[in-house]
C-alpha cells in the first residue's frame, strides 16, 4: 500500500508541453517512497528533473501520469492542509516586511491570531539564530541570513514535511557548511521530514539520511544510498574516512551513470 | 591614494552632514541668484514692458502686499487639489485592482487608459464648470480628479500585475487565497509605483485645479486670482500669483514623497539614508 512513508510515488511520469513539437519528459516512472523523519536528498545532474519532482510533491505543478500521496492524501489536499514548508534556491523574502513579518506570513496566511503570530515566530527566529535581527528589513541582512529567515518562515506553520530546492546554492562555499549543520540541528530539534534537492555531492552525504540519485533524459531514479553515519554530525565528520568514503561511493554512482548514458 | 581621500573627509559626522547641505544648497541658491539678477537686469536694461515681463522686484513687492490675499485664495485650491487627488488616487487604485484581477479585460482597458492619459484631459476644465457650477469645488477637484486617476490607473495595475514568480509560488505553496495574494503581495509590491505615480498626478491635479478656475470659479480662489490680476492688468500681481501656484505645486510633490517614506520604510535602501 501506497501508504507505508509520509510520501510515496508510484509511476509518476512528467511531460512538459506534451501534444507539441517542443515536448520535454522530464521524469519517467518514478517511484519513491519516503518514511516520516527521513532527510532525503535528491541529487543528480543539472536539469534531470529534481525540482520537478518536488515540485509535483509540492502541488506547485501536476504529475502527467502517476500517484503521488503527501501525508496520505493528495498533493493538492496537503498543500490546503499546510502540511509541508517550502524553501527555494533564493529566500524570496518580501521587501516590505520586516524579517519577524516575513516569518510570520504563513501564520498570517493560515489565519492565526496576531498574539500567537509574533511567539511563534520569535521562536523560529531563535531557532534559526536572528533573534538580534526580528525588526530588520531583508535588504539590511546577507544573502546567508535572508536564507536562514526562508527556513524560519517554512517552519513557522509546524509543517510535517519541509521541501527545499538547493536552498545553500547560492552561498559561498563557509556559509554553506555553516547553514548545514545549523540545519541538521534543526531538523533534529523539529524532527520534520526533508525533502532535499541539490547538485553537490558533499552536502547530500553530510545532510541525508539517503541519498536519491537521478539520471538526466529521461529524468529516473538511478539509486537509493543509504547514509549511515551516525548523527549528529559535525565539521569533524567531514573529515571523516567514513564521509569520504561515502562521497566516493556516490561519486562513483554518478559518474557510472553519466558514463553510461553518453554510450547509449 | 586612502591617505589622500581619508584626510579630505571632513572630522566629524556632523560636520560632514553640513557640508553636504551647503554642497548640494549652494548650487541652487547661487543658480537662482543668477538667473533672477539676471532677469532683473534684462527687464530694466531693455525697459521690457511689464505686460509681457515684470522684474522680479515688482513681483516680490507685489507679492508681499497681497500676501494675505494669495494666501486666503490659495487654501480653496489646495482644498480642490487635495480632494481631487484624493478622488483621482482612489479611483485608479479601485479600478486597478478590478482590472489586476481579470486578466482577460486588463490589457484592453490599460491599453485604452493609457492612450487617454495622453489626451489634453485639462480641455475638459469648461465642460466641468458647466457641470458642477463654476463655484462649485466640484468642478476643480473633478478636472484634476480625472488628471490624477488615469496615471495612478496604469501604473498602479502595472505594479500589480508585475508580481515576482518566486513570490506568486511562496503564496501559492502557502495555499494563499486571492485575496490574500492581493492583500499581502500585489498591494504593497504596486506601492513604489503607486507612488511615482501621485507624485506625478500631485502635480497634475495643481495644474487642473489653477487651470480650472481660469475659467471661472468662487472669487477667491488661485486661478481666478491669476486670472483676474492678469486681466486688469496688474502683471505683477499675477505673476506673484503663479508664483505661489508653483510653491504649491512643490508643496504637494514634497507631501507624496513624505508619505512615500513614511508608508514605504523599507525603501529606506533607495534613499540613500541607511543608518
Ligand atoms: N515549466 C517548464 N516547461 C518546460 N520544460 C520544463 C519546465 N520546467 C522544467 N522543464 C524541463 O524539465 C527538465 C527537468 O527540469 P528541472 O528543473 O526539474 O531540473 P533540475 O534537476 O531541477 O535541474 P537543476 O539542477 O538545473 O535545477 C529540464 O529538461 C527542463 O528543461
Ligand atoms: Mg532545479
Amino acid at each position: 500500500m501506497p501508504e507505508s512513508g509520509i510520501i510515496s510515488v508510484h509511476g509518476v511520469t512528467k511531460e512538459f508541453n506534451s501534444a507539441t513539437d517542443r515536448s520535454v519528459t522530464a521524469l519517467t516512472d518514478i517511484d519513491l517512497t519516503i518514511a516520516e523523519g527521513e532527510f532525503v536528498s535528491l541529487l543528480g545532474p543539472s536539469g534531470c528533473g529534481k525540482s520537478t519532482l518536488l515540485r509535483i510533491l509540492a502541488d506547485l505543478t501536476p504529475p502527467t501520469a502517476g500517484t503521488v500521496q503527501v501525508n496520505g492524501k493528495t498533493p493538492a489536499a496537503a498543500r490546503r492542509d499546510r502540511d509541508y514548508g517550502m524553501v527555494f534556491q533564493q529566500a524570496g523574502l518580501f521587501e516590505w516586511r520586516s524579517v519577524r513579518r516575513n516569518v510570520e506570513l504563513p501564520l498570517q496566511v493560515a489565519g492565526v491570531a496576531k498574539e500567537e503570530r509574533r511567539n511563534k515566530a520569535s521562536a523560529m527566529l531563535d531557532l534559526v539564530r536572528l533573534e538580534d535581527f526580528a525588526s530588520h528589513f531583508p535588504w539590511q541582512l546577507s544573502g546567508g541570513m535572508q536564507q536562514r529567515v526562508a527556513i524560519a518562515r517554512a517552519l513557522s506553520a509546524d509543517p510535517k514535511i519541509l521541501f527545499m530546492d538547493e536552498p545553500l546554492g547560492a552561498l559561498d562555499e563557509m556559509n554553506r557548511e555553516h547553514l548545514q549543520a545549523e540545519l541538521l540541528r534543526i531538523w533534529s530539534d523539529t524532527r520534520t521530514t526533508v525533502v532535499f534537492v541539490t547538485h553537490s555531492i558533499s552536502e547530500a552525504v553530510f545532510l541525508s539520511s539517503r541519498i536519491v540519485v537521478m539520471s538526466a533524459r529521461p529524468g529516473r531514479i538511478a539509486a537509493n544510498i543509504d547514509v549511515d553515519l551516525p548523527y549528529p554530525r559535525t565539521a569533524a565528520t567531514r573529515t571523516t574516512p567514513e564521509f569520504f568514503e561515502k562521497v566516493t561511493q556516490v561519486r562513483t554512482v554518478l559518474h557510472g551513470m553519466l558514463a553510461a548514458g553518453e554510450t547509449s | 591614494m586612502t591617505v589622500r581621500a581619508d584626510a579630505g573627509r571632513p572630522p566629524s559626522a556632523q560636520a560632514g552632514r553640513a557640508a553636504a547641505v551647503i554642497r548640494r544648497g549652494a548650487p541652487v541658491v547661487v543658480a537662482a541668484a543668477v538667473i533672477l539678477g539676471g532677469w532683473e537686469l534684462v527687464v530694466r536694461l531693455f525697459d521690457v514692458p511689464s505686460f509681457i515681463l515684470p522684474p522680479p522686484s515688482e513681483i516680490a513687492s507685489a507679492l508681499s502686499a497681497q500676501f494675505g490675499t494669495i494666501l486666503s485664495a490659495s487654501r480653496v485650491t489646495v482644498q480642490a487639489v487635495l480632494l481631487g487627488l484624493v478622488l483621482g488616487a482612489v479611483g485608479g487604485v479601485l479600478v486597478a485592482l478590478v482590472v489586476s484581477r481579470f486578466h482577460k479585460v486588463s490589457a484592453p482597458i490599460l491599453g485604452v487608459a493609457v492612450i487617454v492619459n495622453c489626451a489634453p484631459i485639462v480641455a475638459l476644465a469648461p465642460i466641468f464648470n458647466n457641470w458642477f457650477g463654476v463655484t462649485n469645488v466640484l468642478s476643480k477637484a473633478g478636472v484634476a480628479a480625472v488628471m490624477v486617476f488615469f496615471p495612478v490607473l496604469v501604473n498602479t495595475a502595472r505594479g500589480l500585475l508585475q508580481v515576482s514568480p518566486l513570490h506568486l509560488e511562496i503564496m501559492e505553496s502557502l495555499a494563499a487565497n486571492p485575496r490574500q495574494v492581493s492583500l499581502m503581495l500585489r498591494l504593497p509590491g504596486a506601492l513604489p509605483f503607486l507612488f511615482n505615480a501621485l507624485k506625478l498626478g500631485s502635480t497634475l491635479a495643481v495644474i487642473g485645479v489653477i487651470v480650472t478656475e481660469y475659467f471661472g470659479g468662487p472669487s477667491n480662489a488661485l486661478g481666478v486670482y491669476i486670472a483676474y490680476q492678469a486681466a486688469l492688468p496688474r502683471f505683477a500681481e499675477a505673476w506673484a500669483g503663479i508664483f505661489i501656484a508653483s510653491l504649491l505645486g512643490l508643496a504637494m510633490f514634497g507631501l507624496m514623497t513624505l508619505l512615500e517614506r513614511l508608508f514605504m520604510p523599507w525603501h529606506a535602501s533607495l534613499h540613500g539614508d541607511e543608518k
